[in-house]
């Protein structure tokens, strides 16, 4: 395989707070490939927006204290701040989860969607709205001529993020970290997004980053996952090989939770037992161990590496690395 | 069998295209209709700017209307009540009253107006630099604004006119409207200052700023094309609320002496000597003091209904 667009090594990110130092990023480390979608899932507060972030610089007012984000040969946490303003809206694009509040309500959606060609290709205005026509016209916008010129709030949540998503992509960025496109929208909406993005993804060849607590969405967009917990990565690996054989009990449970239709009509849900852990306060050894129903003694004191375990997958467990099946109902 | 004109409904429609059509209103477009709406606000702001026209014509007025002009002593028509010669009368040394109104007129809006302004400025900057930056630039900026206003603000008034401190190659000096609004501006801009820094920190954590940042804008793209936009309401009708109070602040230093230096006519020194005349020139006192109350209610009127028409609270 040829060398990767991305490559997140050992990233720390943290949050100083009245009760201490919040590790929001714990040695985070992962590759992103030329063209592919790959999918960071976990509850809120695990780090996974946060991680998005840093790659792009954003993360105040939190601050990268390790690691590095190689890109193009360059390690963009240690690029100057106007280096990093030219890769930013170039090369890599941002998707935010709110629509609703992404676009400034003073400036008309053509303008807005117009604006990083006119930073980045030095476009006058109205080349840059002529373009930003065609790109809304892309996105699925009906009749982008004329709603270009509309204000943001004659704009409805899915078109926002239509028009968020053509902002992206009017300098085709090398990738798209999309961070909770579809949480905002209503379902319907949802489906349409999400099929925009997958064909964004194969005409423009955009590499993507979609962050997401739905795995549903996961199981649809993505090649490769990576499940994240309490600021580290638990599990990575193909979707697929995921969804069928979770190597970390994290991963096991939340599959577990997903309401099934085929399920008996009596059966309960079944949550996963206790809270997201406390950030500043992080239990002992794995994270994850007092909520963990395979939990084994080693695990509240030592803390497991992600390391290999089967043929496709990685897992930071000391429970399946030991060879252990993940099974029960 | 499945009935065909169920189906056809129930496919999605592709002509969507048009129905949706709204025609664009900007927010700037929208508070404009719903201040031209407001017919007392309208009728404030008209009359506010027909005082600007006539101080702005006062000359014209003066060669051709009245046919005085405001220095024009004449020692044997002292004190004579609004006439055909003198539509509203002359004062202690024969003065015609209407032409120096017109003239006080001209000090006074260019005072209010131009020390608005510079205060917008001053305090609009610092307002959005402390609350962009935060940290310890917000801290230094609103420490300093807090002493500014805790100092009151007639002494530092009487302070500025009696120094008449040089600012760079400006000679601050109370004869001249330009300085005196340079001197009400250093005292009135912090209350700005704090009011635009509030708005700021509301507006600098929604999305789109942080949307604007993802695409590679800098700071002061940032805060020049993303966040004055959306604070520039909030300046604009605290400006309009604040004329007023200008008004009143240049009458004060008019009347009590430290302000425009007669014989040039400002309102505020007409009044100066008005009380020892009271009994038998009416008119030297009810005038002045008139043209101060209209326009400064005017102006009052007016930012009250441009808060109404820009305040996003009210709007639908």
């Amino acid at each position: 395989m040829s060398e990767p667009l991305l490559e997140v090594q050992d990233l720390h990110t943290v949050f100083s707070t009245k009760e201490g130092q919040v590790k929001a990023v714990d040695g985070v480390s992962f590759e992103l490939n030329a063209g592919e979608t790959l999918g960071i899932v976990g509850e809120s507060g695990c780090g996974k927006s946060m991680t998005a972030l840093s790659i792009m610089r954003l993360q105040r007012p939190g601050r990268i204290v390790g690691g590095k984000v190689m890109f193009k040969g360059q390690d963009l946490t240690r690029v100057s701040e106007y280096e990093m303003r030219e890769i930013r809206g170039r090369e890599i694009a941002m998707i935010f989860q709110d629509p609703m509040t992404s676009l400034n309500p003073v400036y008309r959606v053509g303008w807005q969607v117009g604006e990083p060609t006119r930073l980045h290709n030095g476009w006058d205005a109205r080349k840059a709205f002529s373009s930003a026509v065609s790109m809304l016209g892309r996105v699925g916008i009906p009749s982008a001529a004329s709603r270009a010129r509309d204000y943001p709030h004659q704009f409805s949540g899915g078109m926002r993020q239509r028009a968020m998503i053509a902002m992206g992509l009017t300098t085709t960025p090398h990738v798209l970290i999309a961070d909770e496109p579809t949480t905002a929208l209503d379902v319907t909406i949802q489906a349409q997004i999400l099929d925009l993005l997958r064909d964004v993804n194969r005409e423009f060849g955009t590499a993507t980053i979609l962050i997401t607590h739905n795995l549903g969405v996961v199981a649809g967009m993505c090649q490769r996952l990576i499940v994240m917990y309490a600021g580290k990565i638990v599990e990575a690996g193909p979707t697929a090989d995921v969804f069928a054989h979770p190597k970390h009990p994290y991963t096991w449970s939340l599959l577990r939770s997903i309401p099934r239709l085929d399920a008996e009509t009596h059966e309960p849900l079944k949550p996963i037992e206790g809270l997201p852990p406390n950030l500043v306060d992080l239990p002992s050894g794995c994270a994850f161990h007092p909520r963990c129903a395979f939990r084994v003694e080693k695990c509240s004191r030592d803390v497991p590496a992600l390391l290999r375990v089967g043929d496709t997958q990685q897992a930071a467990c000391w429970v399946t690395q030991s060879g252990t099946e993940l099974k029960g109902g | 069998m499945i009935d065909p004109a169920a189906v056809e409904v129930a496919l999605p429609r592709t002509d969507v295209a048009g129905t949706a059509f709204r025609p664009a209103q900007s927010y700037w477009s929208e508070s404009w209709e719903r201040l031209r709406a407001n017919r007392v606000g309208m009728a404030a702001g008209g009359l506010v700017l027909l005082m600007v026209a006539i101080a702005a014509a006062a000359p014209l007025l003066a060669a051709y209307v009245v046919h005085h002009n405001p220095f024009g002593i004449d020692l044997y028509a002292t004190f004579s009540p609004p006439s055909g010669a003198h539509w509203l009368g002359t004062d202690e040394d024969g003065r015609d009253t209407l032409i120096r109104l017109v003239y006080g007129a001209q000090v006074t809006l260019t005072v209010a107006f131009l020390s608005v302004t510079v205060s917008l400025l001053v305090g609009g900057t610092v307002g959005l630099i402390a609350g962009f930056y935060g940290g310890w630039l917000d801290n230094v900026l609103m420490r300093f604004v807090d002493i500014l206003l805790s100092i009151p603000a007639i002494y530092l008034l009487i302070l500025l006119t009696i120094l008449q401190p040089k600012i760079g190659p400006v000679q601050l000096s109370t004869s001249d409207p330009r300085s005196l609004a340079v001197i009400i501006a250093i005292v009135s801009w912090g209350g700005l200052s704090r009011l635009v820094r509030g708005e700021v920190l509301t507006i600098k954590n929604r999305d789109f700023m942080l949307a604007a940042r993802s695409i590679g804008a800098s700071d002061l793209r940032l805060v020049l094309r993303h966040l004055l936009p959306n604070v520039l309401a909030v300046m604009i009708v605290a400006a309009s609320l604040n004329v007023g109070a200008i008004i009143i602040t240049e009458s004060i230093l008019d009347f009590i002496g430290l302000g425009i230096q007669p014989p040039t006519a400002s309102w505020g020194n007409m009044l100066t000597n008005a009380q020892t005349y009271f009994y038998h020139s009416v008119w030297l006192v009810v005038l002045p003091g008139a043209l101060i109350f209209i326009t400064v209610l005017a102006m009052n009127l007016f930012g009250n209904a441009l808060r109404d028409a820009f305040d996003p609270r009210l709007k639908s």
